[in-house]
């Protein structure tokens, strides 16, 4: 069973539960068969939405108070886009630990194009999951980095609907957008 | 060569236009007064509800009619000055108290769960009545010496067809219980009694009379 | 149909949810934001952003509920005022011009949300526009919408289509060029009005631009929370004061907004 620790434990800013945050990420977690335990650190103050690993072992995640927000609902928890900045950080860690992902740069070494392809690749994975999902905004994500063009919009299928593409593919499937 | 000096009538074969019109320049401009004074209350009743509909098709739809009236009202305004009346304001007029009642009755929708009434009010009454009026004025008016009329109509009368199909397939769209139909018939009978009252938008007259008088048989 | 149409009544569907102005200035985290630590200071909207895309949808959304609030503010324009006694009809005409662009605009910005996969409603509304627009003078209503939002949109809608063009994204650029060619026609029309009516009320004008001003701080504001003269709270009440709220109706507000404080950190 997944134990999953959130700093801080209480907040002043935003009204988040530490407890109900635990119980996300540990749904999330089960979901994509995580059994390790994981810290989350959160950034109350910040309304933006960046998140990263700051730790692949142990599972050690950092995020921005707005990656946990309700859009809608200023200050309150999200469900959705919390499940939705789990999911994708935990599967870049399972990525890693794959083998299929030896020779990714690390994490702050990551190119925008880079990061974005292997984001869709997580996504894609995630929504057959029913975590997360959201296909048309990841795509114009996508075409921003690779390209408003017929080529760019086939990477974005194949990486979308692929289930375990390597770095390598993943790497040559947004080379090739940069080439046309 | 063309032989230049050969003479052509005026009005060519298919030019079927004769004079006079049923309406002469004063008539003319008390019925265009009404007809601005309708556009007016129309374009203001449409904008004013945009904030109070929750359907966001209608919101938009009603701020595009809201400007295709007051463009009515802005035309036929200046046509008013084309006709001797250089102070619009005195005859843009209401054709008599039941018109006023009228536009009273069908602006008084205001709560968001009454978007069928507005619509109704507006798409299902005034605007047929508004298209009858209008054809029968540019038909029965001089097509010679009336012409700017005429073709003001005619853009106008082009408005009033797309405005009435969008909004009477907003109506549709929107009536999905016998309840809902009730409240559309319910309304549009009030409204279509008080425009009975009034005798149309330019008051009794607005689209002729139809019938024939029989002398009575001694 | 009642003549002033209120910001909270603003008829929507369920997809929207209203974010009041005191809930927006109130939000705490604003401070980091505005300028308290220039470490997490906004960059300016461009693509190489690692959340540049995503701002663009934010902000593309906030632009959106922008354009309902000025459709209906200029439709409540139409309405509100009576012909000759308190606006000329030219004005309202130039009213109901502004409410076709206006839906166009909508328009627009639902097609702009279905490009960049934002759904309607994805994001809090914040009222203040229309707000601005329920002030029961006609000229104030004109010189807070037309002339000071408006005009912040112009930047806005420049910064978009900026952030459309580097990106190479031709449906953006178009779409925000087009819109930007109205809103200059709007300002313009703010403008104009204000000059004519108060070309003999130098006291009407002053109150307007003092409004215009003071629309322009609150809808630029992060959330900064101070205690000065120039505090968001004391322009959140003037703005009030101006708009023609009674001082009740003003205290209610602030106490709503300090309750709601009280129930989160109690």
């Amino acid at each position: 069973m997944t134990q999953v620790s959130v700093t801080p434990e209480s907040f002043e800013m935003v009204f988040y539960d530490a407890a109900v945050i635990g119980e996300v990420v540990a749904e999330v977690a089960e979901r994509l068969g995580v059994e390790e335990n994981i810290t989350v650190e959160i950034d109350e103050g910040s309304p933006l939405g960046r998140s990263k690993i700051t730790s692949y072992d142990p599972i050690e995640l950092w995020v921005d108070g707005g990656a946990f927000e309700n859009t809608k609902r200023p200050r309150q928890f999200g469900n959705a886009r919390s499940r939705d900045t789990i999911g994708r950080l935990l599967l870049r860690i399972l990525d890693r630990r794959s083998g299929r992902f030896n020779e990714t740069p690390a994490d702050d070494e990551l190119d925008l194009m880079q990061f974005a392809a292997w984001d869709v690749h997580c996504v894609g994975r995630l929504e057959r999951l029913g975590i997360g999902g959201q296909r048309q905004r990841r795509l114009y994500q996508f075409r921003n980095r690779h390209g408003f063009t017929d080529v760019a919009d086939a990477a974005f299928d194949q990486l979308w609907d692929s289930s375990e593409l390597s770095w390598t593919e993943i790497e040559r499937i947004s080379e090739d957008c940069r080439a046309a | 060569m063309t032989e230049t000096k050969r003479p052509r009538e005026p009005f060519a074969p298919w030019d079927r236009r004769t004079l006079p019109g049923l309406f002469d320049v004063e008539e003319t401009a008390k019925r265009v007064g009404h007809y601005k004074w309708v556009e007016l209350k129309l374009f203001e009743a449409l904008g004013g509800w945009v904030a109070t509909v929750p359907e966001l098709d209608v919101k938009m739809r009603l701020g595009t009619h809201c400007y295709h009236h007051a463009w009515h009202a802005d035309l036929v305004g200046k046509r008013l000055t084309e006709v001797r009346e250089m102070k619009t304001d005195r005859l843009t007029l209401p054709a008599n108290e039941h018109m006023v009642a009228f536009i009273d009755a069908m602006t008084e929708p205001e709560d968001a769960a009454m978007t069928i009434e507005k619509l109704v009010g507006v798409y299902r009454v005034l605007i047929p009545h508004k298209i009858a009026a209008y054809t029968y004025h540019r038909n029965a008016t001089s097509e010679i010496t009336d012409m700017p009329t005429v073709r003001i109509l005619d853009f106008i009368l082009q408005d009033e067809f797309n405005d009435w199909r969008e909004g009477e397939m907003l109506i549709q769209s929107m009536i999905e219980s016998e309840e809902e139909l009730d409240r559309a018939m319910i309304h549009q009978t009030k409204l279509e009694k008080l425009m009975l009252a009034a005798g149309g938008i330019a008051g009794p007259g607005s689209i002729g009379d139809a019938y024939v008088e029989i002398p009575e048989e001694n | 149909m009642r003549k002033i149409f209120p910001a909270e009544e603003l008829a929507r569907d369920a997809r929207f949810i209203r974010q009041t102005t005191e809930q927006r200035l109130g939000d705490p985290r604003g401070a980091r934001i505005a300028g308290g630590n220039s470490g997490t200071r906004l960059a300016k909207l461009t693509p190489e952003l690692a959340n540049g895309p995503d701002r663009a949808r934010a902000l593309m959304h906030g632009i959106f509920t922008g354009e309902i609030q000025a459709l209906e503010g200029a439709g409540r324009t139409c309405w509100d005022f009576e012909v000759g006694e308190d606006v000329p009809l030219e004005l309202k005409l130039d009213m109901a011009r502004q409410c076709w662009d206006e839906a166009r605009h909508c328009e627009i910005s639902i097609a702009l949300a279905e490009h960049m996969g934002t759904e309607l409603g994805e994001f809090a509304e914040n009222g203040l526009l229309y707000e601005a627009a329920c002030n029961p003078d006609p000229v104030l209503r004109l010189t807070g919408v037309n002339r000071a939002l408006e005009g912040l949109a112009i930047d806005v809608f420049n910064t978009m289509k900026e952030f459309g063009n580097m990106a190479g994204d031709p449906v953006l650029e178009f779409c925000e060029d087009w819109m930007l060619a109205d809103e200059v026609t709007h300002v313009k029309m703010g403008s104009d009005w204000l000059r004519r009516l108060t070309e003999n009320d130098k006291e009407r004008l002053d109150k307007a631009l003092e409004f215009q001003k003071v629309v322009d701080r609150l809808f630029s504001f992060n959330g900064f929370r101070g205690e000065d003269d120039d505090s968001p709270i004391q322009l959140t009440r003037r703005f009030r004061e101006l708009a023609g709220f009674s001082d009740d109706e003003i205290d209610e507000i602030a106490d709503m907004s300090r309750e709601a404080k009280a129930e989160v950190t109690s």
